[in-house]
């Protein structure tokens, strides 16, 4: 019960940031299509008020690319936030430490909203944040662009399905890559 | 009025961060995103059972934006005759998905593949958070022309069938 509570907190209160910062698909568009803003607020209904704490996603269509989903190993949501939280935090520890330890001109790094920003000055910056409802980590990189890393349970890392690219050893060798010198992440 | 208002605004700050490299930057909407998000290209929908259109439909609620992208495809030689989209999320997923649609018309299927997100968060200048957005929009034209390659696959499987019949 209390979880139960607790995770419907959890949902309005992210579900409030989201709409925040989101707006639906043009306001002139809703003008001329009035059925569709009509359209996406049964998804938002459903979602709030499903209480099954175990519940993932009403319509998980997610883009996974070619992979396929292996719902039978999706993590139950508190593990995810206990790894995905052990990671970011971890990554902040070291990172901060590498950027005092090494002169980059600019170097910046952030943890506010469960969101990690690391600014390489002008080299680029780093946002990685958590995704809970498809229980992934979602990195945006000057290097390599997006990618969205699931925690594989028999690597024990996080994986980015398509790539097969691992979170740890590819910040490890963009951020040799970007500064120069090397920094120890796994 | 207010949108000239809002144009010399904006403007006004992209001039100004060119000038302040070294503050913190304050974050605006590109020019483009704005363009994008007030005189949308493209939104609207086409009849899904059509065999000629192929539909992507990526993303979740839960995750803050869903895009449907979908396709009109000239049987006889494979090229995008029109397309439309509607995206629910944030001004740089409809600005995203509504370039997509912009750049996918005219090209052949095979093609439209190409079209990589890096391209789409260029064009757009999107910021770092943001290029998710991007990739989304890509992942949406995918999801479209192999909607419409697998319909036309099951059409010709089902007209040979027929003929096997006959």
């Amino acid at each position: 019960m209390a979880s139960s509570l607790k995770l419907i907190r959890r949902v309005s209160r992210s579900l409030n940031s989201i709409n925040n910062r989101r707006l639906l698909s043009s306001s002139s568009a809703s003008r001329v299509f009035p059925q569709h803003s009509i359209l996406y607020r049964p998804f938002l209904s459903s979602f709030l008020y499903n209480d099954n704490p175990n519940h993932v996603s009403n319509k998980h269509f997610c883009s996974q690319g070619p992979a396929a989903i292996d719902y039978s190993a999706l993590l139950q949501e508190d593990e995810f936030h206990k790894l995905a939280d052990g990671t970011i935090h971890d990554l902040l520890e070291k990172i901060e430490e590498y950027g005092d330890s090494v002169d980059i001109d600019g170097f910046d790094i952030d943890y506010g909203n469960q969101v990690l920003t690391v600014k390489f000055g002008s080299l680029g910056t780093y946002v990685l944040n958590k995704q809970t409802p498809n229980r992934q980590i979602w990195m945006s990189s000057p290097v390599s662009g997006p990618s969205r890393f699931d925690w594989d349970r028999h690597d024990g890392a996080w994986i980015y399905r398509r790539t097969k690219a691992r979170l740890l050893e590819t910040l490890e060798s963009e951020i040799q890559q970007l500064c120069g010198d090397p920094i120890k992440l796994s | 009025m207010l949108k000239h208002a809002t144009k010399r605004i904006l403007a006004f700050g992209v001039a100004d961060t060119r000038l302040s490299a070294n503050r913190i930057l304050p974050r605006f909407y590109h020019e483009r995103v704005v363009d994008h998000y007030n005189n949308p290209r493209n939104v609207g929908a086409f009849d899904k059972n059509d065999p000629n259109v192929g539909t992507g439909l990526v993303g979740a609620p839960a995750c803050g934006d869903v895009m449907k992208l979908q396709i009109k495809v000239d049987e006889q030689t494979g090229k995008i005759t029109d397309a439309c989209f509607k995206t629910f999320g944030c001004g740089s997923a409809i600005a995203s998905s509504s370039v997509a649609t912009e750049w996918v018309k005219g090209k052949q299927t095979e093609e439209v593949l190409t079209i990589k997100n890096t391209e789409i968060a260029k064009h757009l200048s999107l910021p770092p958070v943001k290029l998710h957005c991007s990739m989304l929009a890509e992942d949406a034209i995918k999801a479209a022309v192999k909607d419409y390659e697998t319909k036309r696959a099951k059409a010709v499987a089902s007209t040979t069938d027929k003929a096997a019949d006959a």
